[in-house]
């Protein structure tokens, strides 16, 4: 029995997967912890979950209108560096208190790794996003010194300025959750590991199914939650290229924001949340904002993609769906009906899109999801010295 | 935008090139509609992301050659450069490379 403390973001697309492994360790007969925003958590990971609370800053709001480097830079300067600093006392209490074999790292939240180096306990990263892997600024290496820069600031503080590894790259155990097929060829580090995307079980929205016309495709689309204010108009612009093809498809809108409010009708269904799971077994394409979530979920069931990446690590993995040739890029700022009937009309009418979405699926279900990465974890830690106390008591 | 190295036929035909190249490798943006000027920023109003930039410059380099270095200009960019990144800014690149 080894003992497995996941460090944490308040993010629900980064404890989503980590959530998963954590079940399957546990039914492997481990034990795991959290170290991370408690009611959060325990939201996510359910009401038996044991969780050591961290301190989480207040998220300031981003303006709508930041993109590129100047989103990344907020997201840094706003968001992970401080949240590494507020977490960094709660994670200590938690390995002092749980004692864990391995920390299971988000590669995000620095204060996973800094904290766990600092302590002497073996960590592994979990990397639930492209964005510390795929330089989104490639070609531009003052960008990736500036945040290097901010990493051993951040070590200074609050890990072992004597290690000189990247604290985002476990030196012994990196997951990745993706595959090479989605993600491309990727660094060459021994100690990374693709395990493919680990779903959790959701609740699924109430959905009308009889609304569905078995004999026209059916067509999501959904910018994701975090972006309600900004897709009022890339959304009226794909109800508009929908309701010009409702001879051959009916859209399902995820409207959280409700600005397509009173569009319903047989071609166009506007819903606040949308059953996106058990909607994808039927769907034939979806039009997406290139969440990393979004973007597993479809390929794992096939399904081509019209995507249309807003910021952060979007315009990533973008770039992987179009480069894995399974989907259609757009310009969420300026496409109007006309583009996005194009790219729609592409990625129906062209099968090498579907069958490119079906071989990353294919590879996401070869790589074991939450089963592998539990299964690379239980090695790590089988494997890793025991401390020196725990030596003495056996 | 009035300095002098802003102003002379080189950089007007830099910028002529420049848009058109933009409008070469960029057919999706829509362009008809928005005036190309030197205070024209890349992410901000063309909705370009990083790699755009790269597709912008590899065709650029086709068309100049090695009269001008376009990796030295990326990696000479600070963050802070980034953000707001005009197409002055490169314009004035390739035509202090072209001097």
């Amino acid at each position: 029995m080894s003992r497995f403390l996941f460090v944490v973001p308040p993010l629900v697309g980064h404890v989503n997967p980590a959530v998963s492994v954590a079940a399957e360790l546990t039914r492997c007969g481990h034990r795991a912890a959290w170290a991370g925003l408690p009611g959060f958590v325990g939201e996510l990971a359910g009401p038996d979950a044991e969780v050591y609370p961290c301190d989480v800053p207040t998220l300031p709001e981003r303006p709508a209108a930041l993109r590129g480097a100047a989103a990344l830079r907020f997201l840094w300067e706003e968001f992970l560096v401080p949240l590494a600093g507020a977490m960094a006392p709660g994670v200590r209490r938690a390995v002092e208190g749980f004692r864990p074999d391995v920390v299971v790292a988000d590669q995000q939240t620095l204060a996973g790794a800094l904290v766990a180096e600092r302590l002497g306990v073996p960590y592994a990263t979990a990397s639930t996003t492209p964005a510390e892997f795929s330089d989104a600024l490639d070609g531009m290496p003052k960008v990736a010194q500036w945040t290097a820069g901010l990493v051993a600031e951040l070590r200074a503080r609050l890990g072992d300025p004597g290690c000189t590894h990247d604290p985002r790259f476990s030196p012994d155990l990196v997951l990745s959750f993706t595959t090479p097929e989605l993600a491309g060829p990727g660094p060459q580090l021994p100690q990374l590991r693709y395990v493919g995307p680990a779903f959790t079980r959701r609740p699924a929205a109430d959905f009308p199914w009889e609304w569905l016309d078995e004999h026209r495709a059916t067509v999501l689309v959904s910018l994701g939650t975090a972006n309600t204010g900004l897709g009022a108009r890339f959304l009226a612009e794909c109800a508009a290229a929908a309701r010009e093809r409702g001879r051959r498809l009916q859209a399902v809108l995820a409207d959280p924001g409700g600005v397509l409010d009173g569009e319903s009708d047989a071609d166009l269904l506007v819903l606040p949340r949308i059953p996106q799971l058990p909607l994808l077994r039927r769907a034939s394409a979806m039009v997406s904002h290139a969440g990393q979530n979004t973007v597993a979920e479809c390929l794992w069931h096939g399904v081509p993609l019209v995507v249309a990446p807003i910021r952060d690590d979007q315009p990533l993995i973008a770039g992987q769906v179009t480069g894995a040739g399974a989907g259609v890029r757009v310009r969420f700022g300026r496409a109007d009906r006309r583009r996005i009937g194009a790219a729609l009309d592409a990625v129906l009418d062209g099968p090498a899109y579907r069958a490119a979405a079906r071989r990353v699926g294919d590879s996401f279900r070869a790589a074991g999801g939450a089963a592998a990465a539990a299964a690379y974890l239980e090695k790590f830690a089988a494997q890793k010295p025991r401390e020196p106390q725990e030596s003495r008591e056996r | 935008m009035t300095s002098p190295a802003t102003t002379g036929p080189a950089y007007a035909a830099v910028l002529a090139e420049v848009t058109d190249a933009l409008h070469t490798v960029l057919d999706d943006l829509e362009l008809d509609d928005t005036p190309i000027t030197p205070d024209t920023r890349f992410v901000e109003d063309l909705d370009l992301e990083s790699i755009d930039l790269v597709t912008l410059t590899a065709e650029l380099g086709g068309r100049y050659g090695d009269r001008v270095d376009f990796p030295a200009w990326f990696a000479s960019l600070e963050l802070s450069d980034i953000i707001g990144l005009t197409v002055g800014q490169l314009v004035q690149y390739i035509a202090g490379c072209l001097r």
